[in-house]
């Protein structure tokens, strides 16, 4: 018989306007790699937090080693031997190596000085239990992500640590790197230790996994044996996210000769931006006027860096951007918003608003120019007038159009951010995941927005990680892969399990249906 | 049932005292208003000079032309941006403006259009170096504090300019007051207005509040960075012709630290240093603040080095005050 490490009960965990985990129940055995997958505001992530006591469920238990126990914070945590290897490098890069596997407790001679040579011998030491070949008294800054990732690894066995999460750990890593900390989680793991792996690539799990976990919008679905499933199942529980009545049915009209192209994009590539960013190769498409184009692809596949480098916030280094027959240079939103092309981020709260100023501000702050007389002199009236006309129209729920903005939910504060894009008569604009991490009410009403907006002659590019999503809303579908445009069709008679095969080799597996 | 009555009444009135000194709370500048009127209240008390026409005067004197750099300085500091140059750059202003009248031979009027536009030209400066060499703006106003402070020492030969009386008609009375405390009071209300009611002041509390939103929203935050910066560079050397009219003498060194003032009454006045959050009247009640705290350990006879052990207490403590509940600063 095997021994149960740790078993959660019923957590519940609740932010402002949703609810990250509904009553989720998951154990984890001794010498066990468990995956837990789902996609973006699935609430993986913020399940690992309550294990290593960031944050505090709202209901709930946890018992290790069949005693129940209370994590109020993350020393607490490493206490009862968890520890969670971030997905950011949290290491401090000026330091050696040795010195950040044992930062906090570092061995003293005296009381006071540091014991250079211990500290260098333990963390040689615990380097070489890893299996990891690196040199304890190299700067951490001279190191390679891989290789950063093996001393955060080093750094949880240094605390003792009995459970590993791994949030995420190869979204930076060569293949090379990822075999090795592969060889080194499964030495963990015939060493004893039980290690959650959380991932979005399904491949990841059926190379290491013993038990899988699934969620999907804070619930779990299944817990497998990964020997005893297949990857397209697990996809499609993480897919598949809600029932029927959920999404806006809105089958396209044609669309073809009789409508003309208002964008048309040629043999895009970029540079991304972002240390973790994707980059775009040869991306080609067309999008019509009044038509939803939906893009789908999982973590990874370049979708927000897509929608990025259309709105002037990725580096274009090759291509053509043409809209209405003529080529045009966007090299910042300004520009774009110049050729009435906007996009929704997908990440509200850090590039859709500004948190300390008003609702109402924040739906005027796209077309200043308008609400504004003389010499700049905002007309306040009719800034009021403007704002409580969209908190009517969108249904946006808020105690007064001075309430800050970061006291909204997610649906509203997504409403906000449609808002004051709308306000500027856009033709052109792009979502992104424009339903994610917002209670299900609201993702219906945002999804009839989006689905009436084609009838006021605008053209949407949806970028989703919902299958469904993009299958009831969208005219025509692309697919993208690693940066790559896969498959371009028309949405009639389109499966969703030909969607997610098409999709899945993103993750590097070839799923035939 | 009388009796009942009256203590529902009494709640009542409880009730809407506390309600009325809730909204108080709520009025942006209330933190820094009270800091003053109780510093205001207590000096009257502790020394009978204080409260005289004669030394509210020299107060109001002294702080006008802190009051314009406090003014600038905030509206670069609610963009998320800081400027270190203000001393220098008033230095170099009111230099330029002395050497226009004396050596020149300018008329006055001529010698201070020639400082402001010395200050526009360094703050545009600061604001070509930030948005266009994309230096930090710690760095930038770093690198004009340092060489327009030279530039001063190079073109006096570390000597002061005297002879500025034509500079006097800001320090001559107008309507009971000095004309160039009218000039404080004014750019106050106008910056305030500029802040709160214009396009560009929107601007500002959205690039400070969350530069990449702002962005996002198709807000040219360059060209507001380069307007703002430039904008507070006039403001600095209306500060300069100022100090060349109390003192009718424009030394080198003028200004020297001034730039750690004008960010404390900055910090005084409820103004967040990251960004998006205060206002500019708060800035001119830190300022003030900080000229009521000279002026009162003067009129004490206190020795005079105390003021800044005394201003940098006082500091400390607003800020703690300010930044109560965030979780951890750096």
């Amino acid at each position: 018989m095997v021994k149960i490490a740790l078993k959660a009960e019923k957590i519940v965990k609740k932010f402002p306007g949703v609810v990250a985990l509904d009553h989720v129940t998951f154990d984890l055995k001794e010498s066990e790699i468990h995956g837990l997958v789902g996609q973006n505001g699935a609430g993986k992530s913020t399940f690992v937090k309550i294990l290593n006591g960031i944050y505090h469920p709202d209901g709930g238990r946890i018992f290790l080693n069949g005693k129940e126990v209370m994590i109020k914070n993350p020393i607490e945590a490493r206490k009862f031997g968890i520890t969670l290897v971030h997905q950011e490098v949290t290491l401090v890069p000026y330091l050696t190596v040795a010195e950040n596997i044992l930062l906090g407790k570092m061995p003293l001679k005296n009381k006071i000085l540091v014991d250079w040579d211990a500290l260098f011998e333990y963390a040689e030491k615990t380097l070489e239990e890893l299996g990891a070949d690196i040199d304890p008294k190299t700067k951490v800054k001279e190191l390679s992500v891989g290789e950063q990732k093996l001393v955060q690894v080093a750094r949880a066995l240094a605390e003792r640590a009995q459970i590993l999460c791994f949030d995420e750990p190869t979204t930076a890593l060569t293949p090379m790197e990822k075999e090795s900390l592969f060889q080194i989680i499964k030495n963990l793991k015939n060493s004893g230790k039980s290690v959650i792996y959380i991932t979005h690539y399904i491949d990841e799990i059926f190379e290491i996994c013993d038990r899988v976990t699934i969620l999907r919008d804070g619930k779990k679905i299944a817990t497998e044996n990964v020997s005893e499933v297949k990857p397209e199942e697990v996809v499609k529980m993480m897919l598949g996210r809600e029932v029927s009545s959920f999404y806006v049915v809105r089958k396209g009209e044609a669309v073809g000769a009789s409508r003309k192209p208002i964008l048309e994009v040629k043999d895009l590539s970029t540079i991304p931006e972002k240390a973790h960013g994707v980059a775009l190769k040869n991306i080609s498409f067309k999008l019509y006027e009044g038509e939803i184009l939906g893009v789908v692809g999982l973590l990874g596949a370049g979708k927000s860096e897509l929608g990025k480098a259309l709105f002037g916030m990725e580096k274009i280094i090759n291509g053509k951007i043409i809209m209405d027959g003529k080529e045009i240079t966007i090299k910042s939103p300004y520009d774009a918003l110049k050729h009435g092309i906007l996009y929704a981020p997908e990440n509200r709260q850090l590039e859709g608003l500004i948190p300390e100023m008003s609702l109402k501000e924040n739906i005027t702050i796209t077309t200043l120019d308008e609400i504004s007389r003389f010499l700049g002199v905002i007309n306040v009236k009719k800034e009021r007038e403007i704002a409580s006309e969209w908190v009517k129209k969108l249904g946006i729920v808020a105690p007064s159009l001075n309430v800050k903005v970061s006291n909204l939910s997610g649906g509203n504060q997504q409403k906000v951010v449609i808002a004051k894009i709308l306000q500027t008569k856009p033709r052109i604009i792009i979502f992104d995941e424009p339903t994610v991490g917002i209670d299900v009410g609201t993702k219906v009403e945002i999804r009839k927005i989006i689905a009436n907006l084609s009838k006021q002659g605008i053209s949407v590019i949806l970028l989703s990680s919902d299958v469904d999503e993009v299958l009831s809303l969208a005219d025509r579908i692309i697919t993208l892969v690693k940066g790559e445009l896969t498959c371009e069709m028309v949405n009639k008679d389109v499966s969703k399990d030909e969607v997610i095969s098409l999709i899945c080799k993103a993750g590097g597996i070839n799923v035939v249906s | 049932m009388s009796h009942k009555n009256r203590n529902l009444e009494k709640k009542s009135t409880s009730q809407s005292i506390t309600g009325f000194f809730k909204s108080f709370l709520e009025f942006e500048e209330s933190k820094p208003l009270i800091a003053l009127i109780t510093l205001f209240a207590g000096s009257s008390i502790i020394s009978p000079h204080f409260l005289t026409w004669y030394n509210q005067r020299i107060l109001l004197l002294q702080m006008a032309p802190l009051a314009m750099l406090a003014l600038g300085e905030t509206a670069i500091i609610l963009m998320g941006s800081i400027d270190l140059s203000p001393g220098s750059v008033m230095a170099l202003s009111g230099t330029v403006a002395a050497i226009a009248l004396i050596y020149w031979h300018m008329p006055v009027g001529v010698a201070a259009i020639i400082g402001m536009l010395t200050g526009a030209i360094c703050g545009l400066i600061n604001g070509l170096l930030i948005t266009k060499a994309k230096i930090p703006s710690f760095v930038a106003t770093l690198a004009i504090l340092v060489a327009g402070r030279g530039m001063v020492l190079i073109i006096t030969g570390g000597m002061p300019v005297v002879g500025l009386k034509p500079f006097t008609f800001l320090t001559s009375d107008i309507a009971f007051l000095p004309s160039m405390v009218w000039i404080a009071v004014l750019a106050t209300i106008l910056l305030y207005f500029l802040m709160k009611m214009t396009k560009i002041g929107r601007e500002v509390y959205a690039i400070g509040g969350n530069e990449d939103a702002a962005r996002y929203s198709g807000v040219n935050a360059d060209l507001t960075k380069i307007i703002i910066f430039t904008m507070a560079g006039i403001l600095y050397a209306i500060s300069g012709l100022m100090m060349n009219a109390r003192l009718e003498v424009a030394y080198p060194w003028t200004g020297w630290g001034y730039e750690l003032d004008a960010i404390a009454a900055a910090v005084l006045g409820g103004v967040q240093l990251t960004g998006g959050v205060g206002s500019t009247l708060g800035s001119v009640m830190g300022a003030y603040i900080l000229t009521l705290i000279t002026n009162i350990l003067i009129l004490l006879g206190v020795n005079p080095y105390y003021q800044w052990v005394v201003k940098g207490a006082i500091l400390a403590i607003a800020a703690t005050v300010l930044t109560r509940g965030l979780r951890y600063v750096k």
